[in-house]
């Protein structure tokens, strides 16, 4: 396998020509997927026979917060990667994805704070999965407060990459930790190795929003990488001549 | 320059700027006395809440006290003198942590027999948050100076820091007061320990080289 495509990457100008056609398509469809899973979910799925109605946010809780913990994944081996290899792309990815993934862990955590009132009772319980989105979206804040801080971007860059890479070895302690209190919280919707307990009729718009929320947050990030690069490459002459043939 | 000379002169820096020190040890036992004064001063309240309230006023004295580690070197510029000396950079903060460590929290433990008095802390719970604190402030520590030195070049970075790291520190927190209810209900604390201990080592293999790398970044 050739790994030519991994050392392109580093190249904003490379990536930028090479993503250009990529981002409209996949936001499009994103917007597509997400909008099927949720008017299914929203109206057309039956009811839960215990939860009633209210079981429907689902089709938005679950998408957001598996994209939420999957942002920071993503910031984690971003920051890895620039670490290791130097690459130019892996600070704007970092950049652009962060304030993407503390909105999807703020989300996360008002869906579940409405769901869980008339379910459990109460707008908010220390259990350790509410517990732990808190704290990712903690971490999310910190990184983008410690970029706008940060004057200087070659330091800034190496900043973000240091803080996600540490983020991302304390996160399992951090689950471990607050897994030893006591837990409410249902066992994950989905997992890969196991067929769902739901009918299929309720997880099959959830699967539509799922995926339609990874492309629409793929299309998003693509087009903030877009004019993060050309907000940092403006003096490169590639850009001069990208701007005055195709405009903004 | 040489490793000891090193740690020599990091300790005399300590001694003559002992205000400091004692200024964390201050704040430390101020912000223990909030929470008789502001919550609720019964012992019934308070021996169950001891580890809690002692742990997150070291969680922010330490902070405090790890937030200025290297601002006095960066603006004398003895920080690029460190990061051109030939040694290496992460021993060197490994000792600079290891001194800091002694002159902070030492005296914390002092002022442990008194604080767990006021506390009305029973005697098994004060052993067992004593051991809490000798494994666990290790990895505050670590933790801590990633931080620092990420905000070293920042005017005003003591909020950030606290941003930053105090998500960090909600482990340490969580097993350590988990052990001083466990030892208080009679159950085994041992595993709970071990876990500190565990945060502090990877702290310890992780943190002088992540700092090492934000304070070549900072210095140039």
């Amino acid at each position: 396998m050739s790994w030519a495509w991994f050392h392109k990457l580093g190249s904003p100008k490379w990536f930028f020509s090479w993503s250009k056609p990529w981002a409209l398509p996949v936001f499009c469809f994103g917007c597509l997927s997400l909008l099927i899973g949720l008017v299914w979910g929203l109206v057309f799925a039956p009811a839960d026979y215990q939860q009633g109605n209210s079981f429907r946010i689902i089709y938005i809780h679950v998408p957001v917060a598996m994209l939420a913990q999957s942002c920071y994944l993503a910031l984690g081996v971003a920051g890895f990667v620039f670490l290791v290899w130097q690459m130019k792309m892996a600070p704007i990815f970092i950049k652009a994805m962060a304030p993407i993934g503390a909105v999807m862990a703020l989300i996360a955590l008002v869906s579940g704070a409405i769901w869980g009132k008339p379910t459990w009772g109460t707008w908010w319980v220390w259990d350790a999965r509410l517990t732990s989105v808190l704290v990712l979206f903690f971490l999310y804040m910190g990184i983008i407060a410690l970029q706008n801080s940060l004057d200087d971007q070659v330091l800034a860059n190496k900043a973000a990459a240091v803080i996600s890479v540490v983020g991302l070895i304390n996160l399992p302690v951090i689950k471990y930790s607050v897994v030893l209190l006591e837990t409410l919280h249902q066992g994950p919707t989905f997992t890969l190795t196991k067929k769902p307990d739901m009918p299929p009729e309720m997880w099959l718009p959830l699967l539509f929003a799922v995926i339609g929320l990874y492309c629409f947050v793929a299309g998003l990030l693509i087009w903030r990488m877009q004019s993060e690069i050309l907000k940092r490459e403006y003096r490169s002459s590639w850009v001069k001549q990208e701007v005055t043939e195709h405009g903004l | 320059m040489t490793y000891s000379s090193f740690l020599v002169s990091e300790f005399l820096v300590l001694w003559r700027r002992k205000q400091d020190v004692f200024n964390a040890l201050l704040f430390f036992v101020i912000v223990v006395v909030l929470f008789p004064i502001g919550i609720n001063s019964s012992p019934e309240f308070l021996a169950p809440a001891a580890a809690g309230i002692v742990w997150c006023a070291t969680v922010l004295a330490i902070l405090m006290a790890v937030e200025g580690m290297f601002k006095e070197d960066y603006h004398d510029g003895s920080l690029e003198q460190l990061v051109v000396s030939g040694l290496s950079l992460p021993l060197l903060i490994l000792l600079k942590i290891v001194a800091q460590w002694l002159t902070v929290v030492l005296p914390l433990l002092l002022m442990m027999p008194l604080l767990s008095e006021m506390l009305y802390l029973p005697s098994s719970g004060f052993w067992v948050l004593t051991m809490t604190l000798l494994v666990g402030t290790p990895s505050l520590f670590f933790i801590g100076v990633i931080g620092s030195a990420l905000t070293v070049s920042i005017k005003q970075g003591a909020m950030l820091v606290m941003l930053l790291i105090l998500p960090f520190y909600l482990p340490v927190i969580i097993f350590s007061t988990l052990a001083v209810k466990a030892s208080q209900a009679g159950l085994p604390y041992s595993g709970l320990l071990a876990m500190l201990l565990a945060i502090s080592l990877l702290s310890l293999v992780i943190s002088p080289f992540m700092t090492a790398i934000v304070v070549k970044a900072s210095v140039n």
